[in-house]
C-alpha cells in the first residue's frame, strides 16, 4: 500500500509566530511522523493468557497505566486495560505480533493508516498542550503515555523525552488537519519551525 | 472544572467522560418470568434524587472504560469511583 502523509496539504515548512530575535535552539519544533507501523492490540475478557510473558521487539509489555515500554525503535504505550498501541520504526515486527498474539486471546488491528502525528519539541512543548487539553501535565514524565482531548480532538499523547521535551500527539487521521491547526495556533505564541 | 478519579487513569477532567445513566438498575435475571411493570420499571423509570447517587460514566476519551461514580446531584461533588465490575457496597 502507497503511503500518503495525513498531514501533506497542511504542514507547512519554515519560521512562524513569534520567532523572531529568537535563538533557532530555543524555538519549537513541529513535524509530521509519517511511516510508522501502529498495531492496537486488545486481550479478550475471557483471555487467561499471561501478558508479563509476552516480548515484543524485546519489550515486555506493561500492564502499568500510562506507562510506555521503549527501545530505539519501538514503544508499546498503555491505551486501557488489556490495551496497547505498538508504535514501531520496525514494520518487520507486524510478523512478530502475529505469531505472539494469538487469534483466541487477542485482537490486533493494523492502525498505521488510521492516524495523523504530530511530534512537538522544545522546551514550551506541554505549554502549548496544556491551552487546549484538560490533563496535569506537570505529573507527565518521559516515557508516559496518555489518552485526552485537545480542543475537543480526541489525541493520544506520548512523551519520548524530556530535555528538550518531546511529545508524540496522535489523533485520528481524519482530525489530523484540524489537530495541526489547533497544535499550531496554539505555538504561535512561542515561535515554532515547521521542520 | 470537575474532575472524575477514574479507576483505571487516575484524576481527570469530566470533558473526558460520558454520562452513562444510574448505575443502581439492575437487569431482570434471563428466563425469569417478569411483569410489564418490572420492565418498564428497568427500561424507562428513573427516580430524580437529590444527594448521593450511584452513576455510570465512560471514560470516552481515556481508556474507554464505564466505570461507577458516587455523585451528589446538587452539589456535584464526587465521593467514590469505582470499576463497572466492582459491587456496590
Amino acid at each position: 500500500m502507497s503511503l500518503i502523509s495525513a498531514l501533506e496539504n497542511v504542514h507547512q515548512k519554515g519560521q512562524f509566530g513569534d520567532y523572531e530575535d529568537k535563538d533557532e535552539n530555543s524555538l519549537l519544533k513541529v513535524s509530521e511522523l509519517k511511516n510508522l507501523l501502529i498495531v492496537q492490540v486488545v486481550q479478550y475478557k475471557n483471555s487467561n493468557n499471561l501478558i508479563d510473558k509476552l516480548i515484543i521487539d524485546n519489550l515486555k509489555i506493561s500492564n502499568n497505566p500510562l506507562n510506555v515500554s521503549n527501545n530505539e525503535n519501538t514503544r508499546i504505550l498503555w491505551y486501557g486495560p488489556r490495551n496497547w498501541l505498538i508504535v514501531s520504526k520496525n514494520k518487520k515486527i507486524i510478523k512478530e505480533i502475529e505469531q505472539n498474539f494469538s487469534d483466541k486471546d487477542f485482537a490486533v488491528t493494523d492502525l498505521s493508516h488510521s492516524r495523523a502525528i504530530i511530534e512537538l519539541e522544545g522546551d514550551e512543548a506541554k505549554e502549548v498542550l496544556k491551552k487546549g487539553c484538560p490533563f496535569n501535565f506537570n505529573n507527565l514524565n518521559k516515557n508516559n503515555c496518555l489518552n485526552s482531548i485537545f480542543n475537543g480532538i480526541s489525541i493520544t499523547v506520548d512523551m519520548t523525552n524530556d530535555k528538550p521535551e518531546k511529545l508524540r500527539i496522535f489523533a485520528l487521521r481524519s482530525f489530523g488537519e484540524s489537530l495541526y491547526h489547533s497544535i499550531t495556533d496554539a505555538c504561535l505564541e512561542f515561535g515554532y519551525i515547521g521542520k | 472544572m470537575l474532575y472524575i478519579k477514574c479507576p483505571h487513569c487516575g484524576m481527570r477532567s469530566q470533558n473526558e467522560f460520558s454520562y452513562g445513566g444510574d448505575a443502581s438498575v439492575k437487569r431482570p435475571e434471563l428466563n425469569k418470568e417478569i411483569s410489564d411493570q418490572e420492565w418498564d420499571n428497568f427500561v424507562y423509570n428513573r427516580k430524580s434524587l437529590r444527594g448521593k447517587h450511584w452513576e455510570l460514566w465512560q471514560h470516552l476519551s481515556g481508556c474507554r472504560q464505564w466505570i461507577k461514580v458516587q455523585r451528589d446531584t446538587a452539589t456535584h461533588e464526587i465521593f467514590n469511583t469505582l470499576k463497572a465490575e466492582e459491587e456496590i457496597n
